[in-house]
């Protein structure tokens, strides 16, 4: 309980002086629960205190923190009065307080919950309650500047009016016993009991978090305090000054144990895990915006009011099967109480993609000198040749080199026709200086965004409504995000005890796939092209492999790639939103019922261009292809709750029901041969071959129950409890419902008689939980059935051989109606400590994750056949770690103040059970698969050979045991099992992609009208296999470019190299398998953001009509502290599906995340 | 009072809520869109359907295998590649999971190993559906129909499980009873398959209709032919010939034509196809809405690089031994069985295509140029082979296999750009899984082993007697700048062929005589996915045949040129002569700490 004075309270008159103001967030819970509560304090209450010696001021505290009243005084008042011994057992208030006051000169007053206590002298008091009168003031912020346009009205009414631009206000005829509201955008409301005052000065803090935060958890509130689950409150304000796309990039580094993996590709999804991996498949938490199943990219940050993080079960067992990975609980804002509001927040800005020779590679002459060496041929049998050339002269096809002047690269003789190969003769200058091809693909690119909203209230109605416009380019050419969306938030009050209201938003999005992560992407290519193949060719065609000789390798023209995608359309359209209504009844009871919807319309347009600057052939047919998918989905929630205090024990129990129901249905078609290439001409029906559709549709439904209690007794000692049974579509009736109880409890030390005397700690809380949840995500949605499928490709059969297919079926999957729940058994303990004013609050919490039933494919022998292997109860997976949080609130000094934030979390995993053999392999790549999941090891630990170093010469080979392929300069290989020659039995683990720990650090302060925010992010201990290095270390890899490390390559002149020798042949020795050559150490620290901005005078602004402006400047992406040698140590999983999670912390060439922006914003209300 | 009502028809709604579906269990019971179950399908329509889908595995390709390149039903690579016949083709590091299957040190963990592991025995569990689904479909159809039905997947079954003891010799024998809701899939390798597989085929044989309607359809005669097949694998050779005898004298196609012997390249063009010749055939489609997949996907990439075919990708190159093979002895017209590697023919080996080059001049028996290009003599229509078609002469040597091309005439209809992304990659050009000429040659097997040494020369005589036939051989065009416009009378080089004189099969004994049968078969069958199981075959006869064979080949093939894949290759007797079993099929075998599957000798 926080005591706050208002210091600069000008003495107008005395009795004023009396009234102190509690912290005002109490008010806000206050407000939010007087509804159901106010009837409960009844002026009767009993209250039991026992204290010697205490100050008044310490037996009001003893009082405040036993009970739900509140002592409203002035210090000097009481200051003179004598210490008192007490012992009172089951005391009416009314009597304890009068006889406190006896003999003090002091009287009191029970408004509600408050003891209003004033000088028996001042007669002034008991004359002012009975006449209404003129309450003036002013609205000043914690700097002492005034605030206009502060919204202050008369609690219950619609009576008000918005103060000046000097701060000031005036409301006639206000009733002594009045309450006043104040409310403005991003302070804390406050409200304050006029107590016949004729003049209320009120300074106004900006919102921030307190242990006396009111959070939204599963199908409810919860103040902070009373949190006994694991719940992890974002700071919105940090999210929303970091410009990102999506919402889950803004998580990164926020929340311990909220670990985020982007991408840089513009709107591609981030990986969310909470507290670890537990599954091999799909990892994403739960996503509930305003109580129905969403998503964070969807969510302007704008719109955002509040994040919380459920990550224990007791947190989230009540959300009980989608809740396994955790839940995210996104509430988006209404609108405030006072005059409408308005803002437009904006920014513009640049991204920049990484400088110089970011992946190290050749130039050309370094690499036809290297190419000279190793692999003499016709490429640079006569030095670098001035063109390359290649196709058909007189029907037969020819490629080669040559010099200036050569008639076979006469530009006469060029001859391009898009469909048909036989006639190419295409002819490109060689590119002596080398093409720089990551820069040629990866430009500086702008990205801006506009959002506008406008929201107001009144006692009986609020709305919000906000839209957005975003537009990213992608430093990648081609890519791109363009989204807008539109969201409105409505609620009205009917009479006093029923609420309705509904939230809406719309989306549209624009946003073309991009191949990254995958070693034949575009990225890849431009360290895999060679450098002297030019972007175009000699007639402005694309250059490439094709036109030449054999030795310019397998890559793709990058540009021409990228190029190449600009048909690609994928658009999104999203409806979705929910309509509410809340009762109050019977005093204790509030029902409510919401139902929710979504549609939605997926579009994709891809078209493929016949490419002929690739290595295999200009192939014959440009395709192209067109899927347009639609959702629909409902939920419908309804809930019961009921809310008491019985003395001491304070009680509230929820139960609910919800039904969620969703359906899909997909329509494409693909068709090949376009005669032209133009966006209009380009429908399926001007396809002349290959013309195939499809359509399938999908149907998943949800029914479950639930339940949760809470109960206090005497604020001290906390309990929780959840259940809930859900019954899901996807099982089988065998193993339909599963039920996923929780149980949690805490102690609030801090309550306890022992410490309730240390005064500089404000909340000590010890918690604990334990409980499971459920997880459906990996099973297929008809896992239960044998079913049959049909397909052209699959199961006709052109029986009478007349080239006329006859329809046949294939057994497609095998069912299992006894599958069912995977459950997560989550074990949680921690404490929450707040101190010194809550300047400083620390968080730290021990968990434990097990997956009891993990859903798996069954692994089949074939001798099952064919048809998929259902999806079975098997394997266990475990995460163990720690949490922590600790934050830093300074006080002023002067106009500077600061605050600190450090979260971290470690995680220990380690896959416990798996089906035999016990293993599998995943990761793949060229060289075999880099990951084993093994028992006993973490997922996605890298697999393979470790190198131990290189063969010097043939005497260090023949003291090594046995290695097929042994040279001078190639790698040696450790005899793991030492029996003296090496074989697929002495691969091991070599590198964990897992991090000891990561981390989050946030920074803020400010100083006079400017502020700073700056944000970093890091990663320790986690292993990186750089797959990269398969292409640029390694000369016998698949030809292309190659690495200026090979330059250092092992020689005899060079034997310290790390590098192994370059040579024509690959060989088990050098590039053939996976060793612990590629894996590199990963742990990076990333400056995310760091932000300047600057408030302007309200003074300055109110002569334009504006109340507020805020202009700040960011660079994103500062600085990444790596020792990481690929281009950006945050990498995101390749692989999908069940596979989804089974390997990570592979580089297959990754769109970096790390890239600079330089940003300009603004942010302006009135 | 207004508000009264408004909260309490509020409550009913929510209390209605609350109680929402608890009592509709229908809710949650979620019937597949699209898939049906084997209920839907127990009926004559459903059976066919399930049937005809059974046969579409066999071409390697359907059900959940979309990939075709590891499990083709040709067996270019474990069949040729892995023989004397042939390379893998391409450059040496591209597909290089098939190089060690060429050069004899291909490992358990080799994913072609599993890839054909797993088709095969998906389309055995795919024939077992049918008789599974027929089960269910009581009432449907009179004993007789139902027993042919079953007797069709039987015989698909039994191809199935036979390629896979070709494979791999001892392998699981699955019937319908084993399924996953019996939890009997567990299945060791502890057997030698074949006389359960005979057995099969004898009963298939006895309920089969002779004539089906259909080409693509089973007959009697076809599993006929399978089964004379088994027996010479089971060295069952008087069974074997009784069987095929049988089918020589008295067989029909499934349409009802009386088997004989066609236009020796008819068996290769796809519109020619499914003619006397046919025993039994896997049909390939295009153009049929299926992107390729149902036509020959597995040999995709097998095509001139550069050249047609789509000019990809360059795979399944014919070696240098098998091209010398086709030299003929100039005075006899016979093949020089002793003698035909000890030189090689003339070929552009080291000859950039803009040089000039003169084709081989010696006599040659005129198969060759239907199953090899080489420079200089005519592609089919596709124009006079100019040198530079194969993807890398270092690489893989300058021939280009034929039997699975088509004709330029014909490419807009008989193919189909493959998945999108090989335009002209998918062909049907049909796999001739067993064809006339093959039965001929098996029974003179069979007359060998029987010592009827005549009858066996009369078999090889009436193949050799086709291919001497002038009207089939390749000739010139008649005008080489447009090879489409027809030929000439000119034979492109110097074939000539001639039959055995009478009693010369006698004057060798049976040792002789085999060796003769032998090497017409390699001749005749060349690239047609036999050879390498045809050693397999005959070692078994003969141990240590196979390894002699191939070894002698790999030290002759290094003498023609350098080739990398073979550099340091030897074929390790007892071991070699089967593949190894897929390494996940035995980590997967495990059941209750019990490893079901045994890995074969010496791997």
């Amino acid at each position: 309980m926080e005591k706050e004075q208002l210091s600069d309270y000008p003495a107008k008159t005395g009795w004023q002086k009396f009234v102190r103001i509690m912290k005002l967030t109490t008010f806000l819970i206050f407000v939010l629960t007087v509804n159901v509560s106010a009837s409960l304090y009844s002026q009767n209450s009993k209250i039991s205190v026992k204290i010697e010696n205490g100050s008044l001021n310490e037996i009001f505290s003893l009082i405040e923190e036993q009970s739900e009243y509140r002592f409203f005084y002035q210090n000097e008042q009481i200051r003179d009065i004598g210490k008192k011994t007490v012992e009172v057992t089951d005391r009416n208030i009314q009597d304890l307080v009068a006889d406190l006051l006896d003999n003090t000169g002091l009287s009191f007053r029970l408004v509600d919950r408050n003891i209003i206590i004033f000088p028996k002298d001042n007669q002034s008091s008991t004359a002012v309650t009975q006449q209404p009168r003129q309450i003036t003031g002013q609205v000043t912020d914690q700097s002492g500047s005034p605030l206009p346009g502060v919204t202050v009205v008369l609690k219950g009414t619609t009576r008000g009016t918005i103060t000046d631009s000097e701060g000031n206000y005036a409301i006639p005829n206000v009733a002594p016993d009045a309450v006043l509201v104040f409310s403005f955008v991003g302070m804390k409301p406050q409200e304050i009991p006029v107590s016949g005052k004729p003049a209320i000065y009120v300074t106004m803090a900006e919102e921030a978090i307190g242990v006396n935060e009111v959070v939204v958890v599963g199908y409810g509130t919860q103040a902070k305090k009373d949190i006994i689950g694991s719940v992890s409150v974002i700071d919105v304000d940090q999210i929303k000054s970091i410009p990102v796309t999506s919402g889950e990039q803004a998580l990164q580094g926020q929340a311990a144990g909220v670990n985020v993996i982007t991408s840089g590709v513009p709107g591609a999804e981030s990986k969310v895990f909470i507290r670890g991996i537990s599954s091999f498949g799909n990892t994403q938490p739960l996503v509930i915006v305003d109580g129905i199943q969403g998503s964070l990219a969807d969510v302007n940050p704008n719109d955002i009011e509040s994040v919380q993080v459920l990550k224990d079960a007791g947190a989230a067992s009540i959300y009980g099967v989608r809740g396994s990975n955790g839940v995210i609980v996104v509430t988006t804002k209404k609108g405030k109480t006072g005059a409408p509001v308005f803002t437009y927040d904006g920014y513009f800005g640049m991204q920049a993609p990484p400088s110089g020779n970011v992946f190290n590679t050749m130039n050309t002459s370094e690499y036809a000198s290297m190419a000279m060496d190793l692999h003499p041929g016709t490429l640079f049998a006569n030095g670098i040749p001035d063109y390359l050339y290649g196709g058909y002269r007189n029907g037969v096809f020819v490629n080669g080199t040559a010099k200036e002047g050569d008639p076979a690269v006469d530009p006469a003789l060029y001859k391009f026709d898009p469909n048909d190969p036989y006639a190419d003769y295409l002819i490109q200058k060689v590119n002596k200086e080398g093409t720089d091809w990551f820069h040629e693909i990866f430009k500086d690119a702008p990205m801006h965004s506009h959002s506008f909203s406008a929201s107001m209230g009144t006692e009986k109605a609020n709305y919000a409504f906000s839209m957005n416009y975003q537009d990213q380019k992608g430093t990648l050419i081609e890519s791109r995000l363009k989204r807008y969306s539109i969201r409105l938030n409505s609620g009205f009050n009917i009479g006093e005890h029923v609420r309705i209201g509904e939230n809406l938003n719309v989306i549209y999005k624009e946003n073309p796939n991009v191949s990254n992560q995958d070693q034949n992407s575009a990225i890849a290519m431009t360290y895999r092209s060679m450098p002297l193949i030019p972007v175009y060719d000699i007639m402005g065609n694309f250059g490439g492999t094709f036109a030449s000789p054999p030795d310019l390798g397998f890559s793709n023209n990058p540009v021409a790639v990228m190029k190449n995608t600009n048909r690609n359309k994928s658009e999104h359209t999203n409806i979705n939103g929910s309509i509410f209504m809340e009762i109050d009844f019977l005093r204790y009871f509030t029902a409510r019922t919401r139902f929710g919807g979504a549609i939605g319309n997926s579009y994709y347009l891809n078209f493929s261009y016949n490419a002929y600057y690739d290595r295999e052939a200009h192939y014959g047919d440009n395709s192209l292809r067109e899927e347009n998918s639609r959702y629909k989905s409902w939920t419908w929630t309804n809930t019961l709750e009921f809310e008491n205090q019985f003395g001491k024990h304070h009680v509230k129990l929820l139960g609910g029901s919800e039904a969620i129901s969703g359906q899909g249905r997909t329509l494409g078609g693909s068709a090949a041969g376009f005669l032209l290439t133009t966006p209009e001409y380009l429908t399926l029906s001007n396809g002349t071959k290959n013309i195939v559709n499809w359509s399938h549709g999908d149907k998943d439904n949800l029914y479950s129950l639930f339940a949760r209690l809470d109960y206090a007794f005497d604020d001290q000692y906390l309990f929780g409890a959840t259940v809930r049974r859900d019954g899901s579509s996807r099982f089988g009736a065998d193993n339909r419902y599963g039920v996923f109880p929780s149980f949690s409890a805490g102690w609030r030390i801090s309550k306890a008689a022992f410490l309730s005397q240390v005064e500089w700690i404000d909340d000590l809380k010890l918690r604990g939980s334990w409980g499971k949840l459920g997880s459906q995500n990996n099973v297929g949605l008809y896992n239960a059935y044998t079913l049959f499928n049909s397909a052209f490709s699959r199961s006709y059969y052109d029986i009478n051989g007349d080239h006329n297919i006859v329809q046949g079926f294939y057994a497609s999957s095998i069912g299992n109606t006894k599958t069912g729940w995977e459950e997560d058994i989550i074990t949680n303990a921690g404490f929450d400590l707040s101190v010194l004013n809550s300047k400083f609050t620390l968080s730290a919490e021990w968990y434990k994750k097990s997956i009891n039933g993990l859903l798996f494919p069954r692994p089949l022998p074939s001798t099952a056949g064919g048809a998929s292997a259902p999806t079975v109860n098997i394997g266990d997976i475990q995460n163990t770690g720690v949490d922590f949080t600790a934050n830093y609130r300074s006080g002023d000094f002067g106009k500077f103040r600061f605050n600190v934030g450090l979260n971290l979390t470690t995680y220990k995993n380690e896959v416990i059970d798996i089906p035999n053999p016990g293993y599998f392999y995943s990761g793949g790549t060229s060289i075999g698969a880099a990951v084993r999941n093994e028992e006993g090891h973490p997922i996605s630990a890298f697999y393979g050979y470790q190198v131990e170093g290189l063969f010097r010469d043939a005497a260090d080979m023949s003291d090594h045991a046995a290695q097929n392929g042994a040279a001078p300069g190639r790698f040696k290989y450790k005899d793991v099992v030492k029996d003296d020659k090496i074989d697929e039995a002495d691969r091991t683990f070599i590198g964990d992609p897992n991090p000891d720990f990561t981390y989050g650090i946030n920074l803020n302060a400010s100083y006079d009208n400017f502020d700073l925010s700056v944000i970093f992010y890091g990663s320790q201990g986690n292993d990186i296999f750089n797959y990269t290095k398969y292409f640029t270390d390694f000369w016998d890899s698949p030809a292309g470019n190659k690495g200026r490390s090979l330059l250092n390559a092992w020689s005899e002149q060079n034997p310290g190299a790390k590098v192994p020798v370059a040579e024509a042949a690959s060989s088990f020795s050098t590039s053939g398998v996976v060793n612990s050559y590629y894996v590199e150490n990963g742990s990076f620290l990333k400056c995310k953001n760091l932000t300047v901005g600057y408030r302007f005078k309200p003074a300055l602004l109110n002569r334009i009509g504006l109340d507020k402006m805020r202009l700040y400047v960011q660079v994103a992406n500062l600085f990444t502290l790596t020792k990481y040698s690929g281009l950006d140590p945050e990498l995101t999983p390749n692989q999908s599906g069940d596979q989804a999670s089974a390997a990570f912390g592979i580089d297959y060439a990754n769109y970096p995340t790390n890239q600079k922006s330089y940003l300009i914003g603004l942010n302006i209300t009135f | 009072m207004k508000h009264k009502i408004l909260i309490l028809s509020a409550l009913i709604i929510i209390t209605a809520g609350l109680l929402f579906n608890a009592c509709k269990e229908s809710f949650l019971e979620n019937n597949p869109i699209g898939p049906i179950t084997s209920e839907v399908l127990a009926n004559r329509n459903g059976v066919n359907g399930v049937l005809i889908g059974a046969y579409s595995l066999l071409d390697g390709l359907g059900g959940n295998v979309t990939e075709g390149f590891t499990r083709g039903i040709s067996n270019w690579q474990y069949g040729e590649v892995a023989s004397d016949n042939a390379h893998k083709g391409s450059t040496y590091s591209d597909q290089i999971e098939i190089n060690p299957i060429e050069n004899y040190s291909v490992l358990p963990t080799n994913g072609y190993m599993s890839g054909k592991w797993n088709c095969l025995y998906a389309g055995a569990q795919a024939a077992n559906e049918v008789l599974r689904v027929l089960s269910k479909a009581e009432g449907e159809f009179s004993e007789e129909e139902a027993n042919e039905i079953k007797a069709e997947a039987i015989f698909i079954r039994s191809v199935f499980l036979f390629e896979a003891a070709k494979m791999w010799r001892y392998v699981p024998y699955i019937d319908e009873n084993v399924t996953v809701a019996n939890d009997n899939f567990y299945v060791p390798n502890d057997q030698d398959i074949l006389p359960l597989i005979e057995a099969d085929l004898k009963w298939a044989v006895e309920h089969l209709n002779p004539v089906q309607g259909a080409i693509g359809r089973v007959n009697s005669w076809g599993a006929k032919a399978l089964l004379g097949r088994v027996y010479l694998f089971e060295l069952k050779f008087a069974e074997a010939k009784a069987i095929l005898t049988d089918v020589i004298d008295n067989g029909v196609n499934s349409i009802g034509v009386k088997y004989d012997l066609v236009n020796f390249s008819d068996n290769f063009n796809p519109v020619k196809q499914n003619n006397a010749e046919t025993v039994f055939a896997v049909q390939m489609s295009v153009n049929d809405g299926a992107s390729g997949y149902n036509g020959n996907a597995a040999d995709a990439l097998n095509f001139p690089q550069g050249g047609p075919g789509g000019g990809c990708c360059g795979f399944f190159q014919p070696s240098f031994d098998l091209v010398n093979a086709y030299k003929t002895d100039p005075v006899t017209g016979l093949p020089l069985i002793d003698t035909y590697s000890d030189s090689d023919i003339t070929s552009d080996q080291n000859v950039a295509p803009e040089q000039p080059f003169t084709p081989y001049t010696g006599t040659l028996d005129p198969r060759l140029d239907w199953t090899v290009g080489r420079r200089g003599i005519p592609l089919l229509d596709f124009g006079t082979n100019p040198g530079s078609w194969v993807r890398s002469k270092p690489d893989a040597g300058p021939f280009i296999a034929m039997k699975n091309l088509y004709w330029k005439v014909d490419e807009e209809t008989m193919t189909e750009t493959y998945s999108s992304w090989r335009p002209h990659g998918a062909t049907s050009n049909n796999y001739n899984m067993i064809r006339f000429a093959d039965v001929l040659l098996m029974a003179a097997e069979a007359e060998v082993e029987a010592g009827s040494l005549d009858k066996a020369q009369e078999y090889v005589n009436r193949v050799r007697a086709r291919a001497a036939n002038p009207g089939g051989f390749v000739r010139t065009y008649k005008d080489p700048a447009n090879p489409t416009g027809g030929f000439t009378d000119t034979p492109a080089a110097n074939y000539f062929i001639k039959l055995y004189p009478a009693g010369y099969f006698a004057a060798r004994a049976k040792e002789g005589a085999r060796e003769l049968v032998r090497f017409e078969r390699r001749l005749e069958l060349a690239l047609e996915g036999h050879r390498f199981f045809d050693l397999q075959r005959w070692d078994k006869l003969q141990p240590g045949y196979m390894s002699n064979a191939l070894n002698t080949y790999i030290d002759r093939e290094l003498e023609s040129f350098d080739y990398q894949i073979l550099e340091g290759a030897s074929f390790t007797i007892n071991k070699n002569e089967i593949y190894p079993i897929p390494q996940s099929e035995i980590d997967n075998s495990e059941y209750n700490g019990v490893v079901t599957l045994k890995q074969n000798a010496n791997y």
